[in-house]
């Protein structure tokens, strides 16, 4: 075969890798992805659960996205299209009536009026404070952290970018940022909220994908970056890509195409290769070699550091370290195809319709989140797990227009926690089912009926999110966003500005800073690190 | 004509005989007034049992600060502290027992596991490394990140100039110190599980946290920031009990010219036109100070102390919010004889140190999960000392005291009242005990039963926390009490806070009475020299962020 050789090598082609991928050949550099699966976009995918009927086969949001990204990418002419309903979520509880978060605060208060007044003025308050307090951490991400031992000009530049919009803040609200960034949101939201369901319902966002419990330091900044960058606020972003997750990801392609860059599926590479203390290219599982002077791992740190590079370049120390990342998931997925939309709790079919587009919660209060989150610590899975799930088929109908005569008229997207990816007696494979039933169990607490329409399920298990989307420890973040491997100690202290210990090697991952969810953040930040060091070699 | 006091401190416990000390030894006429017949507050003896005497509350001693020993010279005042070696883990057939001895508690480690052993020593010299680092900050004013103090900046840009220079493995330390739970920091060491679980039970003792809860690695370090005559990681018992430390303080306080009363309970702290004046007694006497300190907690400081409307909300709110949470209780027992335990039997050394009732994570974890569902820990986690193998005199001849710490005891209560659940939580620690050591049941003449609710109503600790206020990370440096009140003054001008819920937290250091004291007797010089200083630490300014500015219009007026 003809040698063609490249710049840079992308290995995975999950949504951080398409990214940076994009940026790199848009900078002019010849750029090649390889991804493992047929698929791209990793976590970022939708996946048919019977004929003709599509769902988000894990991450089933994208409202986190950078929106400088997609226009740098100019996604939207690639055939991207965002839907955002105006409700934001909605819990469902067995015994009270559903809390429903708006997009609009205002509207979201006046309904918690009917129950608590102080909450609903807390509600516009906290509301106004979590956008003004994501508004600094959302410098923060799309910063390069500085190294400890030697900050250079650019991150004392950095630092007053932040700084700067730290200050403006205003003195109580600077004050009471640094007092709730390590804070457990259990307090947090007690301190605001009377209404224990209320609680629930935003606690969940501080510890989606997480082990952390509602009562862990570090969930409140878990929700903080969750809103940063968006107009999530204390409710949360829900925006949905046309298509299904997976179209983001074909948008992704399509532009890294355009800037000419080459994408492989189906082509796992099995080590990155290394020629005096530099990375020289990356060797497939099929044996074949492709060089390179730049590679970039999308892929996890672990995977990266531990899997494809030689212990010898890392040395004891590093081996160490990377060894002890936190990156054991917590979480699993099970998709529905419903025969019919179910009928849910206190909410009225049709009329009430509008309420279900955005994210349905199942966790009534905070006690239930922490016990749900205990069973983790126990290596157990939780008897009574908290939901998030979703109905993209409401938003999207195309999703399932292909499956009406098999009698599919919804799908549903739910996440289930705790999961914990070390079961400590029974292996996963013996308990996929038990899971779904599980969440079956769940969901009928508060949609009685719905096991009845299912017509078909996937059950991922952490155990499969590992072996079938190559997240080490099933964890979708590519490690815990607790405070532990956070900004300039993500994934490792030392290593968190792209760069690895091997001349040439990045990480664009999660794994690296600003972390996961689909942002697109560490794919951009990384390409601009990787593009400064290469226009300083030619 | 009521007395006048150059500065009056509210509360003989530790830290306010500490700071009516250096006060006095500053040349200010200083009175203590201690609400209690003793002095000492949680550091203190006292005679339980007839012929029995305990250290009621705290019970172990070993951050207490050497330039504070120096200064107030307390072994000149009968400061005498005893060594506490070693601590021993009781299991059901086996034990692990770690003493000051280094080569035998590394015998005793790779008998569990060589791995381990090996890690033992690198862990050591980090941790030592790690304290050597973090120890100055015992000793600064914290600075305000709204307007910061370039007198209080300067420690903090020299910490962080020494912490870029440390070696990368020791920064990497120091940041999961800071974030991540006890166990997740030693699981990355060590395999045995004992050892995991009765390391990490220091990170959780007095918060409202479990050995998993993220924040807890940080306290790791206390035991390795201990220092007794110089000697570090050494953890010690004073002689005669806790209290034997506050009488030397006291002592101390006397020989420099202070005046220290008991049984005079301050309902009052006097406020004129933003300032505070003096303090009313429950007596109805008045006592006029130019300073006021209150070692007492935030709350009781005040929401108690102050009218309200002294205040503005914002503040109040502030100190509404500080979490106190409650979460040990304490267990005395007079004893006829020694425990026997069947993984060791015989009194013998290992006796004489700590006995951790510690035996695994999962133990641990599972007594904080008790706690958060509001109840009293059925298995608790119990750190036992038994004082009179090291100071005869405490008990009678022949007798013993056993001092329990337990965790976890939830101020607030789920179900039922602290009244009604004491003799449940007292029998819930025989229990454990018990189990390894069958004769104990036998042995106890008498039993003190401390609940949350005990510590608070006798020694005035709010929601009965042992610290004054959680030491939680949103609520340490400059974020403790207040965000923006970390610097000892409030916003009533002329009022000090120098106990434990102000930097740098409880345990028996001495630290906040120290600081706090320099600071009075700092802003004292400065008031009275001329000269230029910051804007904002001029007299009169109220500007946004200065104390005064969090009192209401009229007062500032």
């Amino acid at each position: 075969m003809t040698e063609v050789t490249y710049d840079a090598i992308v290995v995975g082609g999950g949504h951080n890798g398409l990214v940076c991928a994009a940026y790199l050949a848009k900078a002019g550099l010849r750029t090649l992805v390889l991804e493992r699966r047929q698929q791209l976009g990793g976590g970022l995918a939708t996946s048919q659960i019977t004929p003709g009927a599509r769902v988000s086969a894990l991450a089933h949001t994208v409202g986190r996205f950078r929106a400088s990204v997609a226009r740098d990418l100019d996604l939207y002419s690639h055939g991207l299209r965002l839907v955002q309903p105006h409700v934001r979520a909605v819990s469902l509880r067995p015994d009270a009536a559903p809390i429903t978060l708006w997009g609009d605060p205002d509207q979201t208060a006046s309904e918690l009026a009917r129950t608590s007044r102080h909450d609903a003025a807390n509600w516009l308050e906290l509301d106004r404070r979590v956008r003004a307090h994501a508004s600094v951490l959302d410098r923060l991400m799309s910063l390069t952290p500085p190294d400890p031992s030697s900050p250079a000009l650019a991150d004392v530049l950095g630092a007053l970018r932040v700084g700067l919009r730290y200050r403006g803040l205003g003195t109580a609200d600077a004050r009471e940022f640094l007092r709730v960034l390590p804070m457990p949101i259990a307090d947090l939201l007690e301190d605001n909220f009377e209404t224990d369901g209320l609680r629930a319902a935003v606690a969940t966002r501080g510890m989606r994908f997480s082990s952390l419990g509602p009562r862990s330091a570090g969930s409140t900044q878990v929700l903080l970056a969750d809103s940063a960058g968006n107009d999530g606020g204390l409710a949360g972003e829900t925006v949905y890509a046309r298509g299904g997750p997976g179209a983001l990801a074909e948008a992704l392609a399509s532009a890294a195409r355009a800037h000419g860059a080459e994408i492989r599926t189906s082509a796992e590479v099995a080590a990155v290769r290394e020629s005096d203390g530099r990375a020289s290219g990356v060797a497939l599982a099929s044996g074949e070699e492709i060089d390179a002077a730049v590679v970039v791992g999308g892929v996890d740190p672990k995977r990266l550091l531990l899997d494809l590079v030689e212990p010898e370049a890392l040395g004891p120390q590093l081996g160490w370290q990377a060894g002890n990342l936190r990156l054991d998931g917590v979480t699993a997925k099970v998709n529905l195809a419903l025969s019919d939309l179910p009928k849910f709790t206190g909410l009225d079919g049709d009329a009430d319709r509008d309420r279900l587009r955005g994210r349905i919660l199942v966790a009534p209060d905070l006690g239930y989140l922490d016990r749900a989150a205990d069973a983790a610590k126990y290596g157990r899975i939780s008897t009574e797990p908290w939901l998030e799930a979703t109905i993209p088929s409401l938003v999207d109908p195309l999703l399932v227009d292909g499956a009406a005569r098999s009698g599919v008229r919804h799908v549903m997207s739910v996440l289930l926690q705790s999961a914990p990816y070390t079961l400590r007696d029974g292996d996963w494979d013996a308990c996929r089912e038990e899971l779904g039933d599980l969440a079956i169990r769940t969901l009928e607490t508060v949609a009685l009926g719905i096991g009845a329409l299912v017509t078909a399920r996937q059950v991922l298990t952490p155990v499969d999110l590992e072996r079938d989307y190559g997240f080490t420890g099933g964890h979708p973040l590519h490690g815990e966003p607790s405070l532990d491997q956070w900004f300039a100690w993500r994934p490792l202290l030392g290593w968190a500005r792209y760069r690895m210990p091997l001349d040439g090697l990045y990480l664009a991952g999660a794994g690296a800073h600003p972390g996961g969810g689909v942002t697109g953040t560490p794919g951009r930040n990384a390409a601009r690190e990787i593009v400064a060091d290469w226009r300083r070699r030619h | 004509m009521p007395q006048r006091y150059d500065a009056v401190v509210i509360g003989g416990g530790h830290n306010g005989l500490v700071a009516a000390a250096y006060l006095a030894r500053g040349g200010l006429k200083t009175l203590v007034l201690e609400r209690r017949h003793v002095l000492g507050g949680a550091a203190v003896t006292e005679e339980v049992f007839p012929g029995f005497r305990f250290s009621v509350a705290s019970y172990v001693v070993s951050l207490l600060r050497p330039e504070i020993i120096r200064d107030l010279q307390l072994p000149r005042h009968g400061l005498q502290i005893l060594p506490l070696d070693g601590t021993f883990t009781p299991l059901d057939k086996d034990y692990l027992w770690r003493t000051d001895d280094h080569g035998q508690s590394m015998r005793e480690i790779r008998r569990w596991s060589p791995a381990d052993a090996e890690a033992y020593e690198e862990y050591g010299l980090l941790m030592v490394e790690m304290a050597r680092f973090i120890k100055p900050i015992l000793g600064i004013v914290p600075l305000d990140p709204q307007r910061p103090d370039p007198r209080e900046a300067m420690p903090l840009a020299g910490l962080l100039r020494t912490f870029s220079k440390l070696p990368r493995r020791q920064q990497t330390a120091f940041v999961q110190l800071m974030t991540m739970s006890a166990a997740d920091f030693l699981d990355q060491w060590f395999e045995t599980d004992p050892l995991k679980a009765t390391m990490s039970a220091s990170g959780i003792i007095g918060t409202f946290l479990g050995v998993r809860s993220p924040g807890t690695a940080y306290v790791l370090l206390h035991h390795y920031m201990g220092e007794i005559d110089g000697a570090f990681r050494a953890w010690g018992i004073p002689k005669d009990g806790t209290g034997g430390i506050s009488t030397s303080i006291a002592e101390a306080a006397l020989s420099f010219g202070a005046e220290i009363r008991t049984e005079a309970p301050v309902t009052r702290i006097e406020v004129r036109d933003g300032r505070a004046t003096g303090v009313v007694l429950e007596s109805g006497e008045e006592i006029q100070a130019t300073t006021v300190l209150a070692s007492t907690d935030a709350k009781v400081t005040f929401l108690d102390l102050l009218e309200g409307g002294t205040l503005d909300r914002d503040f109040e709110d502030g100190v509404r919010r500080f979490r106190f949470r409650g979460s040990s209780g304490k267990v005395n027992l007079a004893l006829d004889g020694l425990p026997d335990f069947t993984c060791l039997p015989g009194p013998g050394e290992h006796l004489r140190g700590a006995i951790s009732m510690s035996p695994s994570i999962d133990y641990m974890e599972t007594a904080y999960d008790d706690a958060k569902a509001g109840r009293f820990s059925r298995k608790p986690y119990v750190d036992v000392v038994i004082p009179t193998l090291v100071d005869p005199r405490m008990a009678p001849p022949g007798k013993h005291i056993m001092s329990c710490f337990v965790q976890y005891a939830p101020y607030d209560l789920a179900k039922g009242t602290w009244d009604e659940g004491r003799e449940a939580f007292g029998d819930a620690v025989v229990d454990v005990l018990a189990e390894r050591a069958p004769n104990i049941r036998n042995l106890i003449l008498h039993r003190q039963v401390l609940t949350p609710l005990d510590i608070e109503r006798t020694l005035g600790l709010t929601e009965g926390n042992i610290f004054q206020g959680e030491l939680t990370l949103e609520q340490l440096f400059f974020s403790r009490p207040v965000p923006g009140y970390a610097r000892f003054r409030t916003p009533v001008r002329d009022l000090w806070l120098c106990g434990s819920s102000a930097h740098p937290g409880g345990g028996i250091m001495g630290a906040p009475g120290r600081i706090a004291a320099l600071e009075v007797l700092r802003s004292r010089r400065t008031e009275t020299a001329r000269g230029w200083r910051p804007r904002w630490r001029r007299d009169g300014d109220v500007g946004p962020g200065d104390p005064a500015s969090a009192l209401p219009a009229e007062a500032q007026a």
